[in-house]
């Protein structure tokens, strides 16, 4: 990986962080158990509403559990066609990649579902349309890291921010990842 | 039922569907989910209703009642659906839970609860699109050989693709198996008392739900804060750990250490094998991907890979099979088998017929012990050979079983307590209440709660547990019947809501209490556990109107027989114990 996780060892950092262009990853899909929390958390953060419908994000599968999830998400372009596509300029650039939506200008023509062929805009119950903020909240409701928010820079373009040494952070045991989530470490030196 | 959103308090549906005529109406049963909440609560009530005086399981009057609870789709680990229905397996109440995907698509599809009745004179299927109800024929996937494919042929005709639940029946339930199952979005279950069985005397084969609606709080803040604190709790603190990391087959090198782990038809409760049938061994080994039931951070589904040569030429089909404790209690250490790879093979065998697998383990474990004894011979088994651990007897076995082509697999088709008054060997038929047990010998509790619960299920009551504080420190017998009456209130509670419980200790009353207020359904702790004893009267009354009675429960020596986590048990003793619990409940 090229860019260094979220991390809070100071105070200046975190504040760093904060004023960041940041953009929603899809990092880790194929470790997604399909719990759909990130889901709830954004219908329930953005439409005050217990739902899985007016998510931004669309966690899905095509062909039953047997078949992998699929995490449809904005790409965060940068240079998103579907602003290029809204005939009433409802869509601009936002600053890390993808938009930001003027609800009050959107009249749902659906012209940026049509151009976004990654299938990630729809629109609500009042024909406004459905599309990512990359506020990241999901990503504080996803128990696998399968979400992350990462740094970018303001046009959108990936930034290289680690260039530490690198190293082997897979866990020591299969279980030794979970046992620390959890609460509990496992016995340095067990086996 | 047209609006986009509907606020909570409170459930309010109940969608009746009728087989017979294709029918459906749908009626506001509010009074019932303010009394009761919703779940097992609302279900019992309904089955009290709509049960006829006389009518058999599998008669079409007879309903199959699913139904939700007001914080499923809501809060998380909060993704279990109940079904009630008169057991064609022992007659008796029939109560089994699965996950997947359905609460959250009952819930989001505004029917809280379904009332199937009826049957169709042809295979039907129902799919469920929000408020339309569709049937439609389903002749072309009946006898379809698995139970899996059918979810394969129905993903492609319906509509509603990425989060909708498909329910449905194998070739256990269409022929008449008493402990067929039906198979919930592939890898979960109703498991247990044969609702696979009554769905295919009616006829139906599958059902599918797709649900698009919203739910507003009253006091989305409020929803908002408990849903963060709840979800941390399951996500971050130690109380689920065992379901996130090795998942419920953890227990099978626990249970074999502390000898409660049935072996060989319950002829030991310590097996030689256990090492290489344990939730270690399948984690590190076969362990490819772990999932969730919608709406759970837990991800306790553990899937394993099996790759299968096929030929010399290095040809290989893989199986991608799902995997739990009682699973490789009742294919494993019950028929001797050491193999994981054959417990795998076994699983897969049991999931594509649509049967129940502890009682498939508990038929074939108790059909070998009859061979061996000389009460049968290879003329009743048509050639079959059955020894311990013997794999390729055991899968030609269970199609048999299913396919039931004489009087002895067609026996086996209803279980131990049946085939053994016809048979004989009823001494070690291992069942309680006319259900093969689940995976524990560990003593008086566990005897007890299985005897004495709604379901003869280790999940009414937990008696394990009592078992498990009973081998740490002294406990007294009536100390055990109190601990059993207690946890069996509690679960009724839970199960109104309708909570996974795994997550049992995260839902304690006052949690319960708090998500409920944030969704504005004002509840004390008393009054939630009034309701669980009022479940329990309502409940026995349905078992005592399906015949249940304290008499006619048999306890095989068996049991008696073998060493248990706690020691040899007495019969009189539990004997004693469940005169305890009688008189203590008043039942």
């Amino acid at each position: 990986m090229l860019y260094k996780k979220k991390t809070h060892t100071s105070l200046k950092e975190e504040l760093e962080w904060e004023i960041m262009a940041k953009r929603l990853k899809v990092a880790n899909p194929a470790r997604c158990i399909g719990c759909y929390s990130c889901m709830m958390a954004c219908a329930r953060t953005w439409y005050d509403t217990i739902s899985l419908k007016n998510s931004r994000i669309n966690i899905q599968t095509r062909g039953g559990i047997e078949t992998p999830y699929a995490a449809i998400v904005c790409h965060a372009c940068i240079d998103p066609p579907c602003m290029r596509a809204c005939p009433l300029g409802a869509l601009t650039k936002r600053k890390g990649g993808g938009v930001n939506l003027n609800k009050e200008i959107c009249d749902g023509c659906g012209n940026c579902i049509e151009a976004c062929i990654v299938g990630a805009i729809h629109l609500d119950a009042e024909k406004k349309a459905v599309i990512c903020k990359h506020c990241g909240v999901c990503t504080k409701f996803c128990p696998h890291d399968v979400l992350e928010m990462i740094e970018v820079e303001d046009s959108g373009e990936i930034k290289v921010t680690d260039t530490s040494p690198v190293e082997d952070t897979s866990p020591v045991s299969s279980t030794a990842s979970h046992k620390e989530l959890y609460g509990r470490k496992e016995p340095e030196e067990e086996k | 039922m047209t609006t986009e959103q509907y606020a909570i308090p409170g459930l309010k549906n109940v969608l009746y569907i009728d087989l017979t005529s294709r029918s459906y109406y749908i009626k506001d049963r509010r009074d019932l989910y303010e009394k009761y909440l919703g779940g097992v609560g609302v279900a019992t009530n309904l089955m009290l209703e709509e049960y006829i005086e006389g009518t058999g399981p599998l008669d079409p009057e007879m309903p199959i009642i699913l139904s939700t609870g007001p914080l499923s789709g809501v809060y998380p680990t909060c993704t279990k659906t109940v079904a009630l229905f008169r057991s064609p397996h022992n007659g008796e109440l029939g109560e089994s839970y699965a996950g997947g995907r359905l609460a959250m698509s009952m819930r989001y599809s505004g029917y809280e609860t379904i009332v199937i009745k009826g049957a169709s004179q042809y295979p039907v299927y129902v799919a469920i699109h929000d408020d339309k109800v569709i049937f439609r024929d389903a002749s072309s996937i009946w006898h379809l050989s698995s139970a899996i494919d059918v979810g394969k042929v129905l993903r492609d005709v319906e509509p509603g693709a990425g989060r909708r639940s498909i329910i449905r029946i194998g070739p256990a339930g269409e022929k008449g198996i008493t402990y067929a199952s039906v198979n919930v979005d592939t890898y979960r279950h109703f498991g247990r008392l044969g609702l696979g069985t009554v769905f295919g005397a009616k006829k139906l084969k599958a059902l599918l739900i797709v649900g698009n609606q919203e739910i507003k709080s009253p006091d989305h803040n409020a929803y908002r804060k408990t849903y963060s604190k709840l979800y941390d709790t399951i996500v971050k603190t130690g109380l689920t750990e065992k379901y996130h990391n090795l998942g419920t087959s953890e227990n099978i090198l626990v249970l074999n250490e502390l000898k409660g782990l049935p072996t060989r038809n319950l002829q030991g409760t310590s097996f030689e094998g256990a090492e290489t049938i344990s939730g270690e061994l399948f984690a590190e080994k076969y362990l490819i991907r772990r999932v969730s039931c919608a709406g759970c951070p837990i991800g306790c589904v553990h899937v394993a890979m099996l790759r299968r040569p096929f030929s010399k030429a290095h040809e290989y089909e893989t199986l991608n099979i799902s995997y739990d404790y009682e699973l490789i209690y009742a294919l494993g250490s019950n028929l001797g088998v050491a193999d994981p790879e054959a417990v795998l093979e076994l699983i897969d065998a049991c999931e594509k017929a649509g049967v129940d697998i502890i009682s498939m383990g508990g038929v074939l474990a108790w059909a070998t012990e009859m061979q061996q004894r000389g009460k049968i011979s290879t003329v009743e088994t048509m050639g079959l050979q059955f020894s311990w651990g013997d794999k390729a007897a055991y899968l030609r076995a269970i199609d048999l079983v299913v396919q039931g082509p004489n009087d002895f697999y067609a026996a086996l088709g209803k279980g131990v307590g049946y085939a053994s008054k016809k048979y004989g060997g009823e001494e070690f038929a291992v069942q309680l209440g006319g259900l093969e047990i689940p995976g524990y010998h560990t003593g008086l509790g566990n005897m007890l709660g299985l005897t004495v619960g709604f379901r003869h299920s280790h999940l009414d009551n937990a008696g394990y547990a009592a078992d498990q504080a009973a081998f740490n420190r002294p406990l007294s017998d009536e100390k055990i019947v109190e601990a059993i009456i207690e946890e069996e209130d509690r679960r009724s509670v839970l199960n109104c809501m309708v909570a996974c419980l795994f997550a049992r200790n995260v839902y304690t009353y006052p949690n319960i209490i708090e998500a409920l207020k944030s969704l504005g359904i004002e509840k004390t702790e008393e009054e939630l556990k009034e309701l669980g004893r009022d479940i329990f009267r309502k409940k026995y009354e349905l078992k005592k109107k399906f015949g249940f009675k304290f008499e006619e429960l048999t306890m095989p020596k068996r049991f008696f027989e073998t060493t248990s986590t706690t020691g040899k048990l007495e019969e009189d003793r539990v004997k004693r114990a469940i005169e305890l619990y009688r008189k203590k409940r008043g039942v």
